[in-house]
């Protein structure tokens, strides 16, 4: 979808929270579950084209884990993948749409020199 | 916002920091600030593909609910202000939001655009998304219910492939029911598959042009206006 403006709000949430330390950033790891819409190549080719707009970060790579879909049924409390987004749970077959994995767009975790 | 922990472990000479950070939590900040300043108001999200009939479906509701509701709409669309002037030739009172080229609208948006347009007595609000089965699911912008409108000429496999759009639905409105007799689209098939994404979806099929399916419609929206109402009476009182 959007993929740079995404990329612009990973430099300015890390820029508002860690505001001494982004000179040393190295890594940035992204956890994206399927439903947030977010293609891993076009992140990448994103996060290059907003670095060569900010040298100052190009020693920075991105990394995204892409996250399956996880529902907890209401009913038996199991938890199941969902597939071909049948939100079903896969124990009791009893449709669910309490999503415990899948939506998230987060940073995960940061690598500093 | 919960400060993240660190477990300061180096790996080599990298050292890690393990965070929780939210990319929207922007967003869904203002989106928070939104329903904070319209207790009163309901609102409602519609989004649909491009074409599906969102505006003439504003303009039919707002002939429908004059004397009984007020309503008005904030309208986004990538370029022009054609679609507020639609709205506002009908007596609707309408805003338009021009994304410039962006594909979805955001909570900040809404935000600035409640400076701009006068809310007093206003009993429902409806924010009339850019056309875009994909990028507007993602964004919450303060509304009570989002609403996807589905052509019956767009094909009723569009639930699985759009499903995020359909799992943050609480209402399908099938449009153009009046075309049903000449497309292939069965209701029945599309109810299915909706509710495969999002087991709670409810479905409604309208023509805003000949008026089927619109007293019920209005009825849906008559009674989540009353009801917002009273709840927020209720935390008041």
């Amino acid at each position: 979808m959007h993929e740079i403006s995404l990329v612009r709000n990973i430099f300015r949430t890390l820029e508002e929270e860690f505001p001494n330390d982004m000179q040393r950033v190295r890594g940035i790891y992204l956890k994206a579950g399927l439903l947030s819409n977010v293609q891993p190549i076009l992140m990448q080719n994103a996060f290059q084209a907003v670095l060569e707009d900010q040298p100052k970060y190009n020693k920075t790579s991105l990394h995204v884990e892409v996250l399956s879909i996880l529902i907890q049924c209401d009913l038996c409390g199991q938890t199941s993948e969902v597939e071909q987004y049948r939100f079903v749970c896969s124990h009791c077959g009893r449709p669910s749409r309490n999503v415990i994995q899948g939506e998230e767009l987060l940073i995960s975790k940061v690598e500093f020199e | 916002m919960q400060k993240p922990k660190s477990n300061q472990a180096s790996v080599g000479s990298v050292q890690c920091e393990n965070t929780t950070l939210n990319l929207l939590k922007v967003n869904d900040f203002v989106a928070k600030a939104i329903r904070d300043r319209l207790p009163n108001i309901l609102v409602i999200n519609v989004c649909s593909s491009p074409g599906s009939g969102k505006t003439t479906l504003m303009q039919e509701t707002g002939k429908r609910l004059k004397g009984k509701l007020n309503m008005a709409v904030l309208v986004g669309d990538p370029e022009t202000e054609r679609d507020a002037i639609r709205m506002r030739d009908v007596g609707i009172n309408a805003l338009q939001i021009v994304t410039g080229g962006m594909c979805h609208i955001e909570a900040q948006m809404i935000f600035q655009a409640l400076d701009h347009i006068d809310l007093t007595g206003t009993d429902v609000l409806f924010i009339e998304n850019v056309g875009n089965l994909v990028c507007p699911a993602a964004f919450d912008l303060g509304e009570d219910y989002r609403v996807t409108v589905l052509a019956c000429t767009e094909g009723d496999d569009k639930p699985k492939k759009y499903p995020r759009m359909f799992l943050t639905s609480e209402l399908l409105i099938v449009s153009k029911s009046d075309l049903l007799p000449y497309v292939p689209f069965s209701v029945e098939a599309v109810t299915k598959d909706a509710r495969d994404v999002n087991p709670d979806i409810e479905v409604l099929s309208i023509s805003s042009l000949k008026g089927d399916g619109m007293a019920a419609w209005c009825d849906w929206l008559t009674e989540r206006v009353y009801a917002k109402k009273e709840k927020t009476s209720e935390k008041v009182m």
